[in-house]
């Protein structure tokens, strides 16, 4: 691989690359505002220049400047290396590139961030994205300067609706155009643009348009600044008190990486952010993935049930044991779950095939025909489809558990998961069965018409594995407290085996991730990006 | 030296002298036929022996510009002419279009055949509505001639012109930012690389030609390249031929005029201009529009490199100095669009500055963080400046503003606007002292003589 030397270090680069993408996928990051990894070159900011000094047989440009002599009372003119955008600049090699290490650079980078900040609001105290801005880190780490402008800083319109999801501050805004980019170019649909022009520009949405699609949260996601806010966040938290952990979407069958920040106070999921993932999901995630956070708190089953009325654990258990006591092991059907984890669904495969012998193994989903396109969403709204079906070769569908209950062939129900892909309309069979057990995280058709529920932790409160469409495997961790009564649902799975006398010796996660067939044990995330792309 | 030439003025004072039968009773359309017998590169070569360098500002040889015209394997190449003009000072394209319309049309016909094109784009400010008929009228004469279409002068080589119109934006004079406004987007200027010979109306290969650029031609190829060249003074420093001169500002005579290169400041103004009005000296002078740092006339050559192509004007004012591309780099300035704008003494420096920093506060693109800020901020503190309310910190700024500009933007305009601030601060600086310590007062600084 041919390589350059940025600040001395030898970075490898590819043909092609620019100086601050080389230098990123080493894990340095060279200042920046309008450069993202997943859309086109602006080079606007102007904050990641850099100094390239010139070849061996070539002389560097000079620009004439002004510096004020005190001594002399006047002033004395002085030369300066013209400077280059490193998001523009490509990089050769052999190349000698001066960052951090050059003075003009340095400089240049304090001027940058003063310019912006000359008629920034700085109202961070109300301002969502303080705490993760990039006006806010660079000006620690480049600026530093005391303020010279101290007139009434350009107002703009603040607060601006752009749509149903997202409010614009043009105050706020650096103007680095990576949403009208996002919209242009990821999402494909160009609605944002630039308007006015000098210090008066604003970003502003198509006449007759709002800013709304499946890809509406990116802009926020991708505004280096407080300028683009979501509604579902605005105000809502202050994001130094929030944790973090490595989650996997659970809105459809694409997987998208995410990062599910989460309140450890209130035990209170807060909203989710795309986790780099080349592999996946580049850096994006669709809408309705990041409103998905909300499934962490919404519909959950957090108490065991019988016959819709809470019980103790132990009622329950028992209930399960004497409904299933004397049921033919042919009429008992074992409905795993698309939208539970790997291990839960390893746990029920176990039960199943220890309790009625392996066959008669269905899967339950929730919708699988639903909307899709060609950049993030997939139809199947399913977050480990895949998994059930590597674990279970010969698992029915939905559909015929539905025709062997109404036949009468299928009398009893072991299900995983609460939900089914149809819904209410679903109700109407599973009520002729005559007694259903279910283990669940979320609410459905299932765990309505059951006569026992156990509550499972949902994917926010236990690390579990994923299947996505791609086949890939990957685990979302545990962010969240278990809530009410729930336990992973493989404990709940144990524990009700250990009920009806079979034999389910699993105790911990470790235990089940050992049995887990070969190909769908988790493999670390592919495509691992560097660090500092945390907020790229 | 002055010498008058008439290559474009020539219909100037005519009666009708913008229609086709009066330009070509003059000698027009001759040239034409004559660099359509060349082959192409014998086309480009010519035009790289006139040495005219680029009229819009930059001073870019034209002849070597064409020669980056590489044929594309499957992209058609343009020219696109800059009728932009919006450079505070300048009023040089406007005559031409306004008086000589057909010199454009025939440019247009050599250039294409020159740089592989069969299209000309002319870009006009759409306020010139007297250029936009004249050039229109002056495309139909030459289309009902059949100058135009599918076989000019009987050669198959199609070549069409089509006039623009932009909406008046200074940056829309930029050339990258011309061709995004030509293709109907948001005027402003591209990221270069790629370079418009590389990429650029429509992604495809295209010649930025300013517009008096492309109305010479015709004389380059009816007199021969280096005869052309040889006209001016400064052929020597491949600096040739004649070229429109403008001289604005506290003159007597303001006026455009063409004269062989090799004229100096001072001839401009005195002989040219008849002197400044009110018969004052000069305060100082920008050479050639308004990003072109201003020229004080105590200011002298001081180059000791005998090989310096300046070194023959050593120890003389700048004010002698032939205003040519290298020459008017060579002290410190440029020469931009050639067109001089003099400031009479008794008027103000500072207020002159701040006119022209809040033209530039208004003509950013807004694009790039330097521009976009430090534009305004030059202009804000001026104002400041002017209204006494400035301290000495805030006049140390400004230097630090343009230089935190120079260098550091996408396009041109923000050296365009440091360049200007700094030349005024670092030859000005005491009256600027004078405004913040309450010697001077803005309400009495006046741009006009008295
Ligand atoms: C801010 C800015 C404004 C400009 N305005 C004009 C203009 O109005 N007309 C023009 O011919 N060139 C203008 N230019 C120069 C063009 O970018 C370009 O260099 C020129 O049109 C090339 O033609 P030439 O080589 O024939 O001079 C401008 C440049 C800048 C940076
Ligand atoms: S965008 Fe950043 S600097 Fe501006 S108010 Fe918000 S947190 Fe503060
Ligand atoms: S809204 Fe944000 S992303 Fe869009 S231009 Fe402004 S600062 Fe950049
Ligand atoms: S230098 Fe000024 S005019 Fe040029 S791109 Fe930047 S903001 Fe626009
Ligand atoms: S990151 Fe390079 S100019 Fe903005």
């Amino acid at each position: 691989m041919p390589t350059f030397k940025l600040d001395g270090k030898e970075i490898p680069f590819e043909p092609g690359d620019t100086i601050i993408k080389a230098a990123w996928r080493q894990g340095i990051e060279i200042p920046h505002y309008c450069w993202h990894p997943g859309l086109s070159v602006a080079a606007n900011c102007r904050m990641c220049l850099v100094e390239i000094l010139p070849a061996a047989n070539q002389r560097a440009m000079m620009l004439d400047i002004l510096e004020w002599d005190a001594a002399l009372n006047d002033y004395k003119p002085i030369k300066k290396p013209k400077l280059q955008p490193s998001c523009q600049y490509a990089a050769t090699e052999g190349m000698e590139v001066n960052s951090d290490t050059s003075s003009h650079v340095v400089d240049a980078r304090k001027a940058v961030q003063e310019f912006l900040l000359l008629n920034h609001p700085v109202d961070c105290p109300i301002c969502d994205q303080s705490g993760e801005c990039k006006l806010q880190d660079y000006w620690l780490d480049h600026g530093q300067y005391k303020k010279r402008m101290r007139d009434e800083p350009v107002h703009k319109p603040k607060a601006v609706v752009f749509g149903p999801t997202i409010v614009y501050d043009a105050e706020r805004c650096v103007m680095c155009t990576r949403c009208v980019r996002f919209m242009d170019e990821v999402a494909q649909d160009p609605v944002l643009d630039m308007r006015e022009r000098g210090n008066l520009n604003e970003i502003s949405v198509a006449p007759g348009r709002q800013l709304d699609g499946h890809y509406t949260f990116m802009t926020e996601h991708v505004c280096p600044v407080g300028a683009l806010t979501t509604k579902d966040f605005r105000f809502k938290a202050r994001v130094w008190f929030l944790r973090t952990v490595p989650s996997v979407c659970q809105g459809c069958a694409t997987g998208c990486n995410a990062h599910l920040d989460f309140d450890p106070r209130y035990n209170k999921a807060q909203r989710y952010r795309p986790r780099d993932n080349e592999a996946v999901n580049k850096f994006w995630m669709c809408d309705e993935g990041m409103l998905s956070y909300h499934r962490a708190h919404d519909g959950r089953i957090t108490e065991p049930k019988v016959g819709g009325k809470t019980v103790l654990t132990t009622v329950a258990l028992e209930e399960a044991k004497r409904v299933l006591g004397s049921v033919a092991k042919e009429s008992i059907a074992i409905v795993l779950s698309a939208q539970h984890s790997l291990e839960d669904n390893w746990a029920l495969q176990q039960l199943g095939s220890k309790l009625t012998g392996g066959a008669g193994v269905y899967m339950t989903s929730s919708i699988t025909d639903g909307y899709e396109d060609t950049i993030l969403i997939n139809r199947d709204k399913n977050p480990n489809t895949n998994g059930v079906k590597q674990l279970a070769g010969d698992v029915k569908p939905f559909a015929t558990l539905m025709e062997d209950i109404a036949a009468g062939r299928v009398t009893h129900v072991i299900a995983l998961g609460g939900e089914t892909p149809g819904g209410v309309k679903d109700l109407e069979v599973l009520g002729r069965v005559s007694s259903m057990i279910v283990v669940a995280s979320h609410e459905g058709a299932l765990t309505k018409m059951a006569r026992v529920v156990l509550p499972a932790a949902s994917w926010a409160e236990t690390s579990g594995t994923y299947v996505n469409a791609k086949g890939m495997h990957q685990v979302a961790d545990k962010a969240l407290e278990l809530e009410g009564s729930s336990k992973p649902g493989w404990q709940q799975l144990a524990a009700l085996g250990a009920a009806l006398g079979v034999d389910t010796p699993w105790k911990k996660l470790k235990e089940v991730r050992a049995q887990l067939p070969a190909e769908a044990k988790p493999a670390p995330s592919p495509g691992a990006t560097p660090a500092v792309t945390a907020n790229p | 030296m002055i010498r008058k030439t008439d290559f474009l003025t020539r219909t100037y004072d005519k009666p009708e002298g913008w229609t086709l039968p009066v330009y070509e009773r003059l000698g027009g359309y001759q040239a034409v036929k004559k660099a359509l017998g060349m082959t192409r590169d014998e086309v480009v070569n010519e035009a790289k022996k006139a040495n005219v360098r680029g009229r819009g500002g930059a001073g870019f040889p034209m002849g070597v510009k064409w020669s980056f015209m590489k044929p594309h394997p499957t992209k058609p190449a343009y020219l696109a002419i800059n009728a932009d003009e919006g450079e505070p000072g300048t009023h040089k394209d406007r005559t031409i279009m306004e008086q000589n319309p057909h010199a454009v049309i025939e440019g247009c016909i050599i250039g294409c055949y020159g740089i592989g094109a069969h299209v000309a784009s002319i870009y006009v400010r759409d306020e010139l509505h007297l250029s936009k008929k004249r050039l229109w009228d002056a495309i139909k004469e030459a289309r009902a001639k059949g100058y135009l279409g599918k076989r000019p002068f009987g050669k198959d080589y199609p070549v069409e012109v089509y006039v623009h119109t932009g909406a008046g934006a200074y940056i829309c004079g930029e050339e990258t930012s011309m061709l995004n406004s030509l293709e109907g987007k948001r005027g402003e200027p591209r990221l270069k690389p790629p370079f418009p010979a590389q990429a650029g109306a429509f992604g495809c290969p295209t010649t930025v030609n300013n517009l008096e650029t492309i109305a010479i031609v015709p004389t380059v190829f009816g007199m021969g390249g280096e005869e052309f060249s040889k006209l001016s003074t400064l052929h020597g420093i491949n600096d040739g031929g004649a070229r429109l001169f403008g001289v604005n500002g506290h003159v007597k005579k303001p006026q455009i005029i063409e004269l062989a290169v090799g004229v100096t400041m001072n001839e401009l103004i005195y002989d040219i201009g008849g002197g400044v009005l009110g018969d004052k000296k000069i305060l100082c002078a920008i050479p050639g529009g308004s990003s072109t740092p201003v020229l004080r006339p105590e200011e002298v050559v001081n180059v000791t490199d005998e090989k310096s192509p300046l070194f023959q004007w050593n120890g003389k004012s700048v004010f002698d100095v032939p205003l040519g591309v290298d020459t008017m780099r060579g002290v410190g300035t440029m020469l931009g669009t050639c067109c001089v704008t003099v400031l009479a003494e008794g008027t103000c420096p500072v207020l002159a500055m701040q006119n022209l920093m809040q033209f530039y506060h208004h003509e950013s693109c807004g694009q790039c963080t330097p521009c976009r800020e430090g534009s305004a901020w030059l202009d804000r503190t001026l104002q400041k400046i002017l209204d006494g309310q400035a301290s000495m910190a805030d006049l140390d700024a400004l230097g630090d503003i343009a230089n935190n500009i120079m260098g550091n933007t996408i396009c041109a305009f923000g050296e365009g606007t440091a360049m200007p601030a700094l030349g005024f601060l670092r030859k000005f600086r005491k009256e600027f002292e004078q405004y913040v310590r309450g010697e001077k007062k803005g309400s009495e600084a006046r741009l006009t003589v008295q």
